[in-house]
């Protein structure tokens, strides 16, 4: 068997701000033809490393190889094999969407015949028809966020990078963006995305790395990951921390407990999911405590950064929903 | 779960373009920046307020100097044409802090980035900001000259002065504007850009004898006017369109020469610093 044909090779790859380490050693190997995604909290240092792969940040160590050049050395031929849209919308403001998708396919290269005919699919293709010549101020940011996805596609990159492609987004654009990257994976490219949301790199991606504090601490399938995070889980919300003594006390004899005290939230994996949510139901009701709430629900980012690192991700950035003890 | 139907991204089979050969370097270059500067220029009328930014001040300044301080203003000749080259002077200055406010709000928003991560020649990105801001300034600065002319300034631009003016006022602009884009560069907030380019700019220009004769202040303001880079470009002006002599310092015995040195040493500390800024820039 020949040794599949890697799109992004890194090693080593660092980048510092200050005393910062904002990507840490980060040994990252992306398959041509699959979708790899950087899951992590903010400030994980997922924009740090896609900036750098799309030569945009000059690494302060290690090395990139993006489709076969080095980033540094040769720039100029990454930056003609990729294309990137960046986290946060980056089109000309006083531009209508046309006119920006214009200017995207002219520099790349293409005459004014050629750049219009582009220009055509891309609205059809992307939806855009409707607010086409209406400046990019005035859109709604779903809207911009569909030119910006449409202004990285002008060429058929080998590597589109899409730095949380789906932030902000409505359900409906979300599902556009989702079924987007799956024809581009039908087309052949290679994607590589960054997201905060679990369910969003399982539903995309062949591969996941988990990213924290600039580091990858975990990576593997959807499937593998997943085996180690427990499927779903159990939440029961107490009305006081009282209360959830109390629960702590009814359950933790049977059940493999994670604890929020700041959310006063009790939670149990649930492999059998209603079986387990029945008998978590039922256990609470035998104690007679009363409670908020009590749900089945997917195992968030945070599940994961527990299950796989045995510790909740970056302690500087996140909500009160990390503050999580373990207790069997 | 449920099933949202999803519009047929998609659906519509894309239209394979073929990109035509790449030109030369130089080439690129030529062609980008002349992209970019279109994108630029197409901006202009959509914001009109950016281009009233370079044209009500100075209206306003004339309108106010003219007619309600310029009485207790004593000068040899009229004072509007006295002011008027002032104004000039200003504007050319004060295009400093329209070219930082724009490439700050460039870099922040991600527009540069979108271009840099394009395989275009990174001069042209650069070169389109500086002389998209100097047609903006120009534009500007024509509007103000035209409602000097209405309102009674007598230039005397005979003899290849009109030709001398235009290279001394392009110099000016072209050097100031690097101090914009580097300060642009290196300053995020283009609030910031807006607060800290005023509170440098109008303090300098007021003592620049723009308004008022720098012979008749007292001792301090005087020492500061005297080497104060806006002195040097009001009274080149000046000297140009009116034939008005000044003086009291070394630069202001030669205002032409001395404006030409203050802008080959802006630009010879600017234009590096900037270009070196754009190239590692990780904003
Ligand atoms: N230009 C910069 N200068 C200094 N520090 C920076 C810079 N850019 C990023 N950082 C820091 O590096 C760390 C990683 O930031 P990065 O933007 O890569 O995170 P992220 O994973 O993309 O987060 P988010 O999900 O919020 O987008 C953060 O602590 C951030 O403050
Ligand atoms: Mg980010």
């Amino acid at each position: 068997m020949t040794p599949p044909e890697l799109t992004v090779i890194t090693d080593g790859l660092t980048k510092r701000f200050g005393d910062l380490v904002a990507v840490d050693h980060i040994d990252l190997r992306v398959e041509a033809g699959t979708v790899t995604s950087l899951l992590g909290p903010n400030g994980a240092g997922k924009t740090t490393m896609v900036r750098m792969l799309a030569t945009l940040s000059a690494p302060t160590s290690g090395t990139a190889i993006v489709c076969g050049h080095d980033v540094v050395r040769e720039a100029d031929a990454v930056r003609s094999a990729i294309s990137m849209t960046g986290q946060f919308a980056a089109l000309e403001d006083n531009l209508t969407a046309r006119e920006n998708l214009l200017l995207m396919a002219r520099l790349r290269g293409y005459g004014r015949g050629a750049a219009g005919r582009l220009v055509e699919s891309l609205i059809d293709r992307f939806d855009i028809g409707e607010f086409r010549d209406k400046l990019i101020k005035a859109v709604s940011g779903g809207q911009r966020r569909r030119v910006d996805l449409a202004a990285s596609l002008v060429v058929q990159p080998q590597l589109l990078v899409l730095d949380e492609p789906t932030s902000g987004l409505d359900p409906r654009s979300r599902q556009v963006v989702w079924s987007t990257v799956r024809d581009l994976v039908d087309e052949g490219v290679t994607l590589l995305l960054t997201t905060q949301y679990l369910e969003e790199a399982d539903a995309l991606a062949d591969d996941i790395v988990l990213i924290d504090h600039g580091r990858a601490v975990a990576a593997g399938t959807p499937s593998d990951l997943k085996a180690r995070i427990g499927d779903q889980r159990v939440d029961v919300v107490a009305v006081d921390s009282r209360g959830l003594d109390g629960l702590v006390g009814a359950l933790s004899g049977r059940f493999d407990l994670t604890i929020a005290r700041e959310r006063r939230r009790v939670s149990v994996p649930a492999p059998d999911e209603l079986d387990d949510l029945a008998s978590v139901a039922a256990a609470v009701r035998a104690s007679g405590i009363p409670i908020d709430e009590i749900a089945l629900r997917r195992p968030t980012l945070d599940d994961a950064f527990l299950a796989l690192t045995g510790q909740p991700p970056a302690t500087d950035t996140l909500s009160d929903d990390s503050l999580v003890e373990v207790a069997s | 779960m449920t099933t949202i139907t999803s519009p047929a991204a998609g659906a519509v089979p894309r239209v394979a373009e073929a990109l035509p050969p790449r030109p030369g370097p130089f080439a690129r270059y030529l062609r980008e920046t002349a992209l970019l500067v279109g994108r630029g220029l197409r901006a202009i009328p959509r914001v009109p307020e950016r281009l009233s930014d370079v044209t009500i001040q100075p209206v306003m300044f004339t309108l106010l100097f003219l007619y309600v301080f310029g009485s207790a203003i004593h000068v040899h000749g009229t004072y509007q044409d006295y002011l008027l080259p002032g104004l000039l002077g200003q504007s050319v200055a004060f295009g400093a802090i329209g070219a930082g406010v724009a490439t700050s709000t460039d870099f922040s928003s991600g527009v540069v980035d979108r271009f840099r991560s394009l395989p275009v020649v990174r001069m042209s990105v650069i070169s389109a900001q500086v002389i998209g801001q100097i047609i903006e300034q120009i534009l500007g600065i024509v509007i103000v000259a035209a409602i000097g002319l209405g309102l009674g300034w007598r230039p005397h631009l005979g003899g290849g002065r009109a030709a001398e003016l235009v290279a001394l006022m392009l110099l000016g602009l072209l050097a100031f504007t690097w101090v914009g884009v580097l300060a642009g560069m290196l300053i995020r907030s283009s609030d910031a850009v807006q607060g800290i380019g005023f509170a440098v700019m109008l303090p300098l220009s007021f003592l620049a004898g723009t308004f008022v004769p720098i012979a008749g202040m007292k001792l301090v303001p005087r020492a500061i006017a005297e080497w104060d880079p806006l002195s040097a470009l009001v009274a080149a002006v000046r000297q140009v369109c009116q034939g008005t002599p000044s003086g009291g310092s070394l630069q202001l015995d030669h205002p032409v020469a001395a404006m030409i040195a203050w802008c080959a040493l802006i630009l010879a500390v600017c234009v590096p610093l900037a270009l070196r800024r754009f190239r590692t820039a990780s904003v």
